[in-house]
């Protein structure tokens, strides 16, 4: 009985976890120090109820590939989780879960994280966990036999089985030059291929390389005394060797300007035909990058915004539209822009292609100062709803530390937002979004 | 040479923090009592109750307010209606227009909404402190003055008509789409809208329903967040004080359909690479007390990645990326349900697998320790449950709407800490119905349709539901011989030791371990029974105890004594010199025996035991092969009593269980209770018996 929200749920369902792209106005206090080994580390206290986040982002992720080698990050991720030396397989979780917590991880193109949420009494085993695998992870040939199937199988149910997924994560790295920025131009998941080669010794080298201390950073939010808690993070991480310095990641930065790139994919899960551009945009750090999001919110996002009125409730072309903002996650490379449209039924792809791009190309001399206001409320709004639970706060802390250069731009990250002019918006909106900056999927069920 | 002190110092610098890092998991740091956070409610004049959670924490609010007028109440034919009246309350209310509305809503960056479940119609908004008046007045609006525009109505529709559309096309909606109509029949908790109902939807349906549904009486407010006790009264009394209170009728609710036997519901879906399985039967009402018994029982089968399904289909199989299990309350029926998305080619083993293990719950006690800890987790699980306050609200919410008692929020950790495996196990029996189950699979008809066919009755459908007939005639069910249904589940490895006594006087000993190889099992056997026999054993067999090997050594009165055993394609090959029956050697050849599925080498029998489903009464037949003489020969394991025994290890209450078939029959006392261990067995009529030191 939720006919409404079944599309976009779809829609969110296919996309790895997006960290925060929004940091509240209201400060939040952050304590950081970083262990001899290199381990940077940030506290923040909240007492208001008793729960604690314990959050450890890598820095790495798809990006960090080589060709031949795709999908290493996230089958690394699904190997954090198959045991280390004072922990069995799977026994992460379960211990986790028995102490009344959750966890979880992601890969995304720049990180991969890893995150607990436990009773505030459970944080020293939250923290012992992490150190666990951080130190001593089991790089063994059966838990990677055993993951490269469970990827596979992730594969095909999150994707080969549904619509739109596997064209949309398969195609949209093709915005991106291989030759110039192979770091984004394949997939998170990988190839298959690739990922059936993989050796036991390719999974240690990655760990040697990746998950040493020095190339991580845990943050700790909520319920906790912070004398006790740094004690604790000291005794479990302060032993972990440091790792050699990972190699620098080669992506030139692309240019907005290059040939229009359309590609027609035949989808044998799909009933209606879908549309998805994609723009190559700025890293977060970009001084275009707030205005961005914005026009991404005022374009996409919400029924009154322009995609909804006009292609959904107006034209009655599509029955869902929305715009997508780096829909991987945040990238410290270029970034992504994406407008995505499914066709109501009856309406011929080619024509809600013309009408979507005339949509956007209209938003470089059309954005009205009302538009602009309503956008950085709702990202006001949005940014004080994501500080009710520790673990998004963990996630902005960790948004702030990579993607802005430090912790504390978690407090002045809004006032970025705040002096996004009417004029940022147009001048982004020209330079941006422009059928020589974009590749266009347009996605048609099979047979049709 | 250093002095011995530097070397010391240098030894501690070297490794100081391996050497303090914890082995084991830190135990818990103590922990405040966690209460169950303060709220307030009251009930204005006209009957609408509402729920108070005041917060500082952030400045939002959020507020929820639900109806009796889900998809339960939608008129014959017309399922959908319930659907399209929510969609539609935000689409023009009071004097705004559904532009408006979005407008004003989302210029604060609040949200507001509304959704039908299967009892309820939920209204819900969430905003910053500031813009409060904003969001009662937009709430009242929505749920007392919708005006319905035509024009809305049909944009919705179309919508609706696309979604159904889509939802073709998605396996999980398809799956619990035709699970919910096989599951409740004609009751209205398995209708669903169709083409044909959403499209005869009139708007006079929808005033009507709204008309009916939407009454103060049955009604309840829930308000989180930053806002005080005051101001919520001011805002409830001003936004729903004149909300004037009508009694309309409560259907009552109709009995579901009730299963006999299981049945298999199979979805074609050509081309699938997966199979969508979907396992359940109706429960109870909410008010049934048996319900923490039965999430607690629910939590051990498939409520967390320790539990049985996730471990067996996903960790230890491989077939699966997950498998869980649920119960879902509604205010009438609810349901137990489990589910496992599989690879296309392993359909029929993880649906043999997920019943058995559904089976389980009610036929055999449940694991001390894993009982344990799957209610640690139900219970401490709770602070993550109000984290904050919409959390809070939503728990009190629930308990409202569904008629729990009063008190349920504060005492429901304390009622399921009190449930006993013995509860649960029953609680399992009554509402975890393997024998009675509904089946749903959604995958390639073609290819899995003969082997679910020999699980139970199948009927083949389209994703529409149209009965789809056999293309060609279905080969004849042929239940194959079932592989002996020992719990793969529980076994582990281990090391046993026994006493030979003969005339109550120490012989011998026997000592085996149990270890893993492989993908599978080695069970090594050393006996010693005086000058009479030593010999070591060594048996291989898979996961699933499929055989592979036996290789036997040693010396019978003074005589070599070999075997060597080969299991593989439904035969077995062996070669040796094995004791005859007067005492003498002979040798034994065969080659290529047939055997049935399932058989099981009479040299792995005593590792096997201790993971047969015991059970009082249950009675076991397996097909054994006696590798040493070649043959098969059915022998038949039965519980003929409860008692207490005595061994070197302890004292035990244990199954006696006799066993026939085979050369001499015997007596065996196996643990009454998980890990089943082998307490102590003999012979009938020989003054020899073998019991367990350790």
């Amino acid at each position: 009985m939720r006919l409404r929200v079944l599309v976009p749920s779809l829609i969110a369902a296919a996309l790895p976890l997006v960290a925060p792209r929004a940091q509240a106005p209201e400060p939040v206090h952050v304590e950081s120090f970083t262990l001899a080994n290199g381990l940077r580390v940030h506290f923040v206290e909240d007492h208001s109820a008793q729960v604690v986040a314990v959050n450890v982002w890598y820095d790495v992720g798809s990006r960090n590939e080589r060709p031949g080698r795709t999908g290493f990050a996230h089958l690394f991720e699904h190997m954090m989780f198959q045991g280390s030396a004072n922990v069995g397989k799977a026994e992460h979780g379960q211990l986790v879960e028995r102490a009344g917590g959750q966890y979880n991880g992601s890969t995304a193109p720049d990180r991969t994280n890893y995150y607990n949420t436990v009773p505030s009494n459970r944080l020293n085993l939250a923290l012992w966990l992490e150190a666990d695998r951080m130190r001593s992870l089991a790089v063994t040939a059966e838990n990677l036999a055993n993951q490269q199937e469970a990827v596979k199988e992730e594969r095909r149910m999150r994707f080969d089985n549904q619509p739109y997924f596997g064209a949309f994560v398969d195609s949209v790295p093709l915005v991106y030059d291989r030759d110039r920025c192979f770091a984004y131009a394949h997939s998170i998941i990988g190839s298959m291929g690739d990922l059936e080669a993989a050796t036991v010794e390719d999974v240690q080298g990655f760990f040697d390389l990746y998950y040493a201390p020095n190339n991580a950073t845990l943050v700790v939010v909520g319920d906790f005394d912070p004398g006790q808690a740094r004690r604790l993070v000291s005794d479990y991480f302060g032993g972990i060797h440091r790792g050699p310095l990972p190699p620098a990641v080669a992506c030139e930065p692309m240019p907005t300007v290059g040939s229009e790139m359309v590609k027609r994919v035949a989808d044998a899960n799909a009933t209606l035909p879908a549309i998805l551009m994609v723009f190559r945009t700025v890293p977060p750090a970009h001084v275009d990058f707030p205005a961005l999001e914005l026009l991404s919110t005022i374009l996409g996002t919400g029924e009154s915004s322009r995609l909804n009125r006009t292609l959904v409730r107006d034209a009655k072309l599509a029955v869902a539209a929305q715009a997508l903002y780096n829909p991987f996650g945040p990238m410290r490379g270029t970034g992504l822009f994406g407008a995505l449209a499914i066709a109501n039924q009856g309406v011929d792809v080619d024509t809600l292609h013309t009408r979507l791009m005339q949509l956007l190309l209209a938003a470089g001399g059309s954005i009205t100062a009302d538009e602009l206001t309503k956008a950085k409320n709702a990202w006001r709004a949005q940014t004080i709803f994501g500080r009710q639970q520790a673990i998004a706060v963990s996630e902005a802390v960790h948004y702030a530390a990579m993607f802005l250069g430090s912790p504390e731009a978690v407090n002045t990250d809004a006032a970025r937002y705040g002096a996004v002019t009417l004029a940022d918006l147009r001048r982004v909106a020209r330079t941006y979004l422009r059928p020589e900056n974009s590749l266009t999927l347009l996605i048609v069920p099979e047979g049709r | 040479m250093r002095a011995l002190s530097t070397i010391i110092a240098l030894v501690l610098l070297a490794a100081p923090a391996a050497a303090q890092f914890p082995t084991r998991p830190p135990a818990p740091l103590p922990l405040e009592p966690t209460l169950f956070p303060p709220f307030v409610e009251f009930e204005l004049e006209n009957g609408l109750r509402v729920v108070l959670v005041s917060s500082e924490k952030q400045p939002v609010l959020s507020l929820s307010l639900s109806v009796l007028g889900g998809a339960t109440h939608d008129p014959a034919g017309k399922s959908g209606t319930a659907d399209l009246v929510a969609g539609l309350l935000t689409k023009g209310a009071g004097t705004r227009s559904a532009e408006q509305i979005a407008a004003d809503i989302e210029r604060v960056g609040g949200s507001l909404g509304a959704s039908a479940g299967q009892d309820f119609l939920t209204l819900n908004a969430t905003v910053l402190r500031d813009d409060r008046e904003l969001a009662f007045s937009l709430m009242a609006d929505a749920l007392l003055r919708p005006t319905f525009p035509p024009s809305e109505l049909e944009l919705l529709r179309t919508q609706s008509l696309s979604a159904l559309a889509l939802e073709k096309s998605q396996p999980d909606a398809i799956a619990s789409r035709a699970f919910a109509r096989a599951l409740y029949g004609d009751h209205p908790y398995g209708r669903r809208p169709t083409e044909a109902s959403v499209t005869a939807i009139t708007r006079s349906d929808l005033v009507a329903f709204h008309a009916s549904r939407v009454q103060p009486g049955q009604a309840l407010l829930v308000i989180a967040g930053a806002i005080d006790s005051t101001e919520a009264h001011r805002l409830v009394e001003q936004s729903f004080g004149a909300w004037v209170r009508r009694f309309p009728p409560t259907p009552p609710m109709r009995p579901a359909p009730q299963r006999a036997t299981s049945e298999i519901l199979l979805v074609h879906r050509p081309g699938s690479v997966q199979s969508n399985i979907l396992v359940g039967n109706t429960t109870w009402l909410p008010t049934d007390t048996r319900g923490y018994a039965l999430a607690l029982a629910n939590q051990v089968l498939g409520g967390a990645s320790d539990a049985r399904l996730f471990q067996i289909l996903r960790e230890q199989k491989g077939w699966t990326y997950g498998a869980y299990s649920g119960v879902t309350r509604t205010r009438g029926l609810g349901y137990f349900s489990a589910s496992a998305e599989v690879r296309t080619e392993v359909t029929d083993s993880a649906l043999v697998e997920l019943l058995l293990q559904v089976r389980r719950m009610g036929s055999e006690p449940l694991d001390f320790e894993e009982f344990e800890r799957q209610k640690q987790t139900l219970v401490g699980r709770f602070p993550l449950q109000i984290e904050t306050a919409d959390q809070v609200a939503a728990q009190v919410a629930r308990a409202r709407l569904l008629g729990l008692a009063t008190d349920y929020v504060q005492t429901y950790r304390e009622r399921l800490s009190a449930v006993t495996r013995e509860q649960a196990q029953a609680a399992a029996r009554a509402g975890m119905r393997a024998d009675a189950a509904l089946i749903v699979v959604v995958g390639d008809g073609n290819l899995v349709r003969e082997l679910l066919e020999r699980i139970a009755p199948v009927t083949m459908v389209d994703v529409e539901g149209n009965p789809i007939a056999p293309t060609q005639p279905v080969a004849p069910v042929v239940v194959p011989s079932r592989p002996l249904e020992i719990d793969r589940w529980r076994m582990t490895p281990a090391t046993d030791s026994f006493t030979v006594l003969v005339q109550g006087q120490a012989f011998g000993h026997q000592v085996s371990a149990l270890e893993r190889f492989g993908d599978g099992w080695q069970y090594t056997e050393q006996s010693v029974l005086g000058t009479l026999i030593q010999q070591q054993t060594t048996v291989r067999f898979s996961a699933a105890a499929a055989m592979w090997s036996v290789e036997q050594s040693g010396l019978f009165q003074g005589q070599e004594l070999r075997l060597s055993v080969r299991y593989g394609d439904g035969t077995v090959t062996g070669e040796g010199i094995t004791p005859g029956g007067q005492g003498g050697m002979q040798p034994v050849r065969y080659t290529a025996v047939p055997i049935p599925e399932g058989t099981v080498d009479d040299n792995a029998l005593q590792a096997l035991l201790p993971y047969f489903n015991w059970a009082p009464n249950a009675s076991f037949t397996v097909a054994v092969f006696a590798s040493g003489k070649g043959e098969v020969e059915q022998r038949t394991f039965r519980v003929v009593a409860e008692e207490v025994v005595s061994v070197p290890l302890g004292t035990f209450a244990a199954y006696r269980v006799s066993y026939t078939g085979g050369d001499a029959p015997g007596t065996y006392w196996i643990e009454l209770t998980a890990p089943h261990r082998l307490l102590k067995f003999g012979p009938s009529g020989a003054p020899l018996e073998i019991v367990r030191v350790r």
